[in-house]
């Protein structure tokens, strides 16, 4: 009490993050409750028939939760270490550049496919890979070589699929890094400058060890939605082609189209959930092991 | 982000509503109240207007017999697709009238076209009040309906609407019944939506190609396209294959209609289900497609393409279309006849080839009101006004006389053009109220009526549409087998597997264990029942 007296203002000033949280985080919340109960246009949500799990059933009925739970994790794992690899590296490279026009036009540059949205990234990459008339096969046919049918291999996908989301988002990550590299202050530099450091030393030894902080904090809020993927990116690449889905398919895009078919509160509900669920536990397992390693980092 | 966002959305409104709902509970009774005490100072408002009106005037209460009008209310009206860019003016005469005749005033909604579909399940399913809403086949509204999603209307009828439930004939009340009762007010404008084959008339002429009439004409045009015109895609496809070959294909062999889940259900004997999925029958249709796409008429990435199908016809990337509807061709024949008038489009309806055509079922269009109605007889007495009120009717759908449209020797004419005028025909996508007696159609439309009158003399009635199917026992498996067949049967149906045998094979695995047995049994079962109660043999 004594302390809610004293720092009354700064209490205050915190009320409306918790309402904001209150209201659109924890409230919501009651509609968990729809994931084990039968959606029925006669009832409430309270008193719908209770069915338990039956729900759940069609994320496993047709063999493929394994996969999707893989593919969505590898997936996501892949753009976390790429991503934040590839930033901080390009924007180390860039915090070494000298001249200011360039950096910024280079900076613009990478930060504009950012706005380029999934529907128009779509039409480009079937442009470039269609079969009969792709840009990929012309060159080919230009080189001599035959086409390739890039829409029934796989594996391509993979790689594909990883390019354009890095393609799109390296220069929103690189900026955060970049933010990060110019908080770092000068006298550090100008020391290890005096004492013989080349620039690769300084790289190393100051700039990466200064960014570790940044670095975990943006890893720890991307692996809270590692099980939610990047639902426009994959749904707008594939779509309809069924020969992807080994490779390609995702919780996102497999509840999306499961649910068109049944639109059942209760389903789509139970799929939610076990993303969340999901996502919980493997951010509080990785947030402790973090927490044992060094506990400045942890974020809770 | 943005998908747990928007169910975070929903579940608050959920949440919100619960609470208004109790609000609104209490919120109305008051309300009725108030109606009931004020009662003698509106219906002398009332008794006003009936007398301007003459006849009524001796009845007093209100204009409309039966309902109490006492209260003004605002009705929700949800279509879909996009309102028309001239909707206010629309919206502010019709209201001028209602408030008028019904105290009521309405406000016109669309849900446009992106997304509809889960926009209208959650329209329904999150209780937000709304009066009346758009009903179709396509829209599932025999599943709704099956699920109590809508409001009976059988006893509302006599007494909100008695004109509109003589307008309608019986039958077609009786076809649009669910589980006994009525829960929409079916169109009564006959027309035929089935399918027939589109071809570029002026390029088999060139080439003196077969005139497609069958399967058979129909690949020998294409190949002559291909041979004769090797930038021209032979036909147009995307990457709904399941609509644009599959369910194509059986119409040609005579099913009743686009059935589900692998099931066969033949015109003539729809008593008699079978598996099609499997079958010798099934098997024929992939290798005719697997030939397809090798002789390169379907584009091999057809599973990617997003294009509509007409599109790539009208701008001339295709030379024909594998079935399209009468009304949709003659679209084509318009937009094609303004940018390239050398073209030349053909058409031949699968009617004349199955040797009978189907009228569309009274479930094809219709409006229904949603339980979350609050003034449901209010909804229904406008809709009543809506369909047979030639002020009304006229005014939704080709907009205001002079300004959008003219009339010359009984034909409709645009005024301006679409781009410019901001109410084209039938602009507020009213294909549920249209009424025959007052419908207007642009001169360009004598074609589709031509063909209409030729469908008419071989009409046999639709079986299928009125089957209501109630999934709920089987939700599970159905959302399984939706994935396997995205993933196993739509490239098996594109002629993208190089062994047919062996992927359908794969296929059937699949669907078995995703539940194929179980759905199909009970779906056989729930026909089986329709089939004995509507008598059909």
């Amino acid at each position: 009490m004594h302390e809610l007296v004293r720092n009354r203002v700064l209490f205050l000033m915190l009320l409306p993050a918790l309402l904001f949280f209150l209201i659109n985080s924890y409230f919501p919340m009651v509609g968990v409750y729809y994931a084990f109960t039968q959606f029925d246009f006669n009832y409430g949500l309270f008193d719908a028939p209770f069915v338990g799990l039956q729900n759940f059933e069609f994320l496993w009925k047709s063999g493929t939760l394994v996969r999707l739970t893989l593919n969505t994790i590898g997936y996501n794992l892949a753009f976390i270490v790429l991503g934040n690899v590839i930033a901080i590296a390009c924007a180390i490279l860039l915090s070494e550049l000298r001249s200011k026009w360039f950096k910024k036009l280079t900076q613009s540059i990478m930060f504009l496919p950012y706005f380029v949205s999934f529907v128009i990234l779509s039409v480009i990459v079937y442009n470039v890979f269609n079969y009969d008339s792709g840009f990929f096969n012309t060159l080919l046919a230009q080189f001599g070589a035959g086409p390739v049918d890039v829409y029934s291999k796989p594996v391509v996908w993979i790689f594909l699929i990883i390019l354009f989301y890095l393609w799109k988002n390296l220069g929103y990550s690189m900026v955060i890094y970049l933010a990060a590299i110019t908080g770092i202050s000068e006298e550090y530099y100008e020391a290890a400058k005096i004492d013989g450091a080349h620039i690769f030393q300084r790289i190393w030894y100051i700039t990466v060890p200064m960014l570790k902080s940044t670095f975990v904090v943006l890893l720890l809020f991307s692996l809270g939605s590692i099980m939610k993927g990047q639902f426009d990116l994959f749904y707008q690449l594939i779509g309809n082609n069924g020969l992807l889905y080994n490779t390609t398919d995702i919780l996102d895009t497999y509840v999306f189209r499961s649910l068109k078919v049944t639109f059942d509160i209760g389903m789509a509900t139970a799929a939610g959930l076990y993303q969340s669920l999901f996502g919980f536990v493997l951010i509080m397992t990785v947030n402790y092991i973090i927490r044992k390693i060094n506990d400045d980092y942890a974020l809770f | 982000m943005e998908k747990k966002a928007g169910k975070r959305r929903l579940a608050l409104l959920a949440a919100l509503l619960s609470v208004t709902m109790v609000a609104g509970c209490g919120g109305s009774n008051n309300a009725g109240n108030a109606g009931n005490t004020g009662g003698a100072t509106n219906s002398g408002s009332g008794s006003e207007e009936a007398g301007a009106s003459g006849s009524n005037a001796g009845t007093g209460e209100a204009a409309q017999p039966g309902i109490d009008t006492s209260k003004k209310v605002e009705l929700q009206f949800y279509m879909l697709g996009d309102g028309p860019k001239d909707l206010p003016d629309i919206e502010a005469e019709i209201n001028k009238m209602a408030a008028e005749e019904l105290n009521a005033t309405v406000k016109f909604n669309y849900t446009s076209w992106t997304d509809w579909d889960q926009k209208y399940k959650l329209l329904l399913s999150s209780g937000q009040a709304i009066d009346l809403i758009f009903t179709a086949d396509w829209t599932q509204y025999q599943s709704y309906a099956k699920r109590g999603a809508f409001l009976p209307l059988d006893d509302l009828l006599p007494k909100a609407a008695p004109e509109l439930q003589k307008f309608v004939p019986e039958p077609m009340w009786e076809d649009v019944k669910v589980d006994g009762k009525i829960y929409t007010v079916p169109a009564t404008y006959k027309e035929y939506v089935t399918n027939g084959f589109v071809w570029r008339e002026d390029l088999r002429k060139k080439y003196n190609l077969p005139k497609p009439t069958d399967l058979v004409s129909y690949e020998a045009y294409m190949e002559g396209i291909r041979q004769n015109e090797p930038d021209l895609m032979p036909a147009s496809f995307n990457s709904d294959v399941k609509n644009n070959l599959h369910y194509i294909y059986t119409e040609l062999n005579k099913m009743v209609g686009a059935l589900p889940y692998g099931m066969g259900v033949k015109y003539e004997s729809p008593t008699e289900v079978y598996t099609y999925w499997g079958s010798e029958e099934h098997k024929e249709e992939l290798k005719i497609m697997k030939r397809w796409q090798d002789n390169g008429y379907i584009p091999k990435n057809v599973l990617n393409i997003k294009d509509t199908m007409q599109d790539p016809l009208t701008s001339g990337k295709a030379a024909s279309m594998f079935g399209d509807n009468p009304t949709r061709y003659n679209d084509m024949v318009i937009s094609v006849s303004t940018t390239h008038p050398d073209w030349e489009l053909g058409y031949y309806p699968f009617g004349l080839t199955t040797g009978y055509a189907t009228p569309v079922h009274p479930v094809h269009n219709g409006f229904a009101i949603p339980k979350s109605s609050k003034n449901p007889e209010r909804a229904l007495a406008f809709y009543e006004k809506l369909v047979l009120d030639k002020r009304y009717n006229l005014l939704t759908q080709y907009g205001v006389e002079g300004k959008n449209y003219t009339v010359e020797d009984g034909y409709y004419k645009l005024v301006g053009t679409s781009q410019t005028n901001g109410f084209t025909r039938e602009g507020m996508n009213g294909w549920a109220w249209r009424n025959p007696e007052y419908m207007l159609f642009d001169k360009s439309f004598d074609g589709v009526k031509a063909i209409f009158d030729e469908l008419d003399k071989i009409q046999k009635p639709d079986l299928f549409l009125g089957f209501a199917e109630d999934y709920t026992s089987y939700q599970a498996e159905k959302a399984a087998l939706e994935q396997v067949e995205k993933q196993y049967l739509y490239p098996l149906q594109a002629g993208l597997v190089e062994d047919v045998d062996k992927g359908l094979e794969t296929f059937m695995q699949k669907a078995k264990q995703a539940g194929l047995d179980k759905i199909q049994a009970e779906w056989t079962k729930q026909w089986n029942a329709y089939t004995a109660e509507k008598g059909i043999k």
